[in-house]
């Protein structure tokens, strides 16, 4: 039962990790767009867990939850907030 | 009980759709932050990939990941992690891609700086433009 | 949506699906498979195994004995990719000086005392994962990223004067690593110095002694799994680690104006 759960769990996940990177990738405010991104990264945190690797899971989410939002955020300060036109 | 069919497919097809994803941000998109986005996302996509590959699903039980927990009878906690155990392999390379990446991408980021403070924009068509 | 734009998506499309096909055919199988590959067999069976004291690693963990004892030498130039990275980013910054007359801004009372929490726990859980990392999961590269992560929320919260003025300039950060580094470097031909002032012969990146190379890190330490050269290669590489994205991240965080001096 538990392993069922587990699976249909995962299942869910991947898709919402599909729909974050597309929000991701169309949305032309880059503060939103980073944020759909982490949230991306966070639903890639979960599947690496049920994949069994927790020690990729304790570098992913420092990496890609915290650090890379934060330079991607440093860098849109620095630049243009906005994508395209 | 066995792997289902379906979880497996949608997990991968769900990784081949955010590479395609992610490719046509780093094509389509104009701005470079927007492009190093979705190199973060590709790079991500690339490593679950990897450790899907390194992933079993034993004949009886569950698997495991890869440490030795059960250390009071080596003889026997070994062979049975060798049976239950999913592949450490895939997971070393990964875990070493990741930070390497990170220092890659913050590389990227000093350098999308400086185009910015050079051409006053990080849009490559008026960056065509301007050159004109 | 402009006709460049149909093509580039039809394209991504059709290489995706041929991507799939190919790797379907040939590199992915059967998923999930039922066995490991042989040489995962070979690498958890030897992780730690008491009975062949000879092909063993000495770790309970099999990802950090890979990492730092069966493919250490692809780890140690891993490691070197790194520092050019971060040599090259400090290179952007050259001749940039930050100046530390005006006063530090930062941010409310209440997000500077959950800082100065942080600044303790965070630190810790990074420590028990270096010093864990041949016991459980984790390792050098983990615990220099959860450890990076408290030096992103100093440099938000109390602002980068603020740091300098506490004594946490550049180059005492470059030192750091440069210590890590070197340390990586002595754990490497660590045995290879001991076995030419003794005498015998031994290999570079060698933890537990081999057929013709008799010498070996301590395993076991008083009753408790040291791991040999892991435990070393961990808390060397966490401090590098740490201190090489610690560096580049307060390079971020200096304000244009002061870039835009040098640069003109």
């Amino acid at each position: 039962m538990i392993e069922i759960f587990t699976l249909a769990f995962l299942m869910l996940v991947s898709i919402a990790s599909v729909i974050a990177a597309f929000k991701a990738i169309i949305e032309k405010d880059m503060v939103r767009a980073i944020v759909y991104s982490a949230i991306q990264s966070a639903m890639y945190a979960l599947i690496f867990y049920v994949l069994m690797a927790p020690d990729i899971v304790l570098v992913y989410i420092p990496v890609s939850v915290g650090i890379t939002p934060a330079i991607l955020l440093f860098v849109t300060k620095k630049t243009e907030r906005y994508d395209g036109d | 009980m066995e792997f289902p069919i379906i979880v497996a497919s949608v997990i991968v097809v769900s990784l081949y759709v955010n590479l395609g994803i992610a490719l046509y941000g780093i094509f389509a998109r104009p701005s470079l932050v927007k492009k190093l986005l979705a190199i973060t996302i590709l790079s991500d996509t690339a490593n679950a990939f990897a450790v899907l590959v390194g992933y079993r699903w034993p004949r009886t039980g569950t698997p495991q990941p890869p440490v030795l927990m059960n250390t009071t009878n080596y003889n026997e906690s070994i062979k049975y992690y060798v049976e239950h155990a999913v592949d450490p392999l895939p997971q070393a390379l990964v875990l070493t891609a990741i930070v390497i990446g990170l220092a890659v991408t913050l590389f990227i980021a000093f350098i999308i700086i400086q185009y910015y403070r050079l051409h006053g924009t990080v849009d490559v068509r008026k960056t065509k433009a301007l050159s004109r | 949506m402009k006709k460049s734009e149909v093509c580039v998506i039809v394209s991504i499309i059709i290489f995706i699906f041929s991507l799939a096909y190919i790797t379907s055919l040939g590199g992915l199988g059967y998923l999930p498979p039922v066995d490991v590959r042989k040489l995962a067999q070979i690498y958890l069976s030897s992780t730690y195994n008491p009975f062949e004291p000879t092909n063993t690693s000495s770790g309970y963990e099999s990802v950090t004995a890979i990492v730092w004892d069966f493919r250490g030498l692809d780890t140690f130039f891993e490691t070197a990719v790194f520092y050019g990275a971060i040599i090259a980013s400090i290179a952007v910054y050259r001749g940039v000086s930050i100046s530390t007359k005006k006063k530090p801004i930062g941010m409310s009372p209440i997000a500077k005392t959950i800082t100065r929490l942080s600044t303790v726990l965070i630190p810790t859980v990074a420590a028990s994962i270096a010093f864990h990392g041949h016991l459980t999961p984790g390792g050098g590269f983990q615990a220099g990223s959860v450890a990076t992560v408290v030096i992103v929320l100093i440099v938000m919260v109390f602002g980068l004067r603020k740091v300098i003025l506490k004594g946490l300039t550049k180059p005492k950060i470059l030192l750091l690593r440069s210590l890590g580094l070197v340390g990586i470097g002595l754990t490497a031909i660590g045995l290879v110095l001991a076995g030419l002032v003794i005498g015998v012969n031994a290999y570079i990146f060698q933890n537990q002694a081999k057929p013709i190379a008799h010498i070996s890190y301590p395993m076991w330490i008083d009753d408790i799994l040291v791991g040999g050269s892991l435990l070393l290669f961990n808390l060397f590489e966490f401090v590098a680690v740490m201190a090489g994205f610690a560096l580049v991240l307060m390079l971020f965080s200096i304000e244009e104006e002061e870039v835009r001096k040098v640069i003109k």
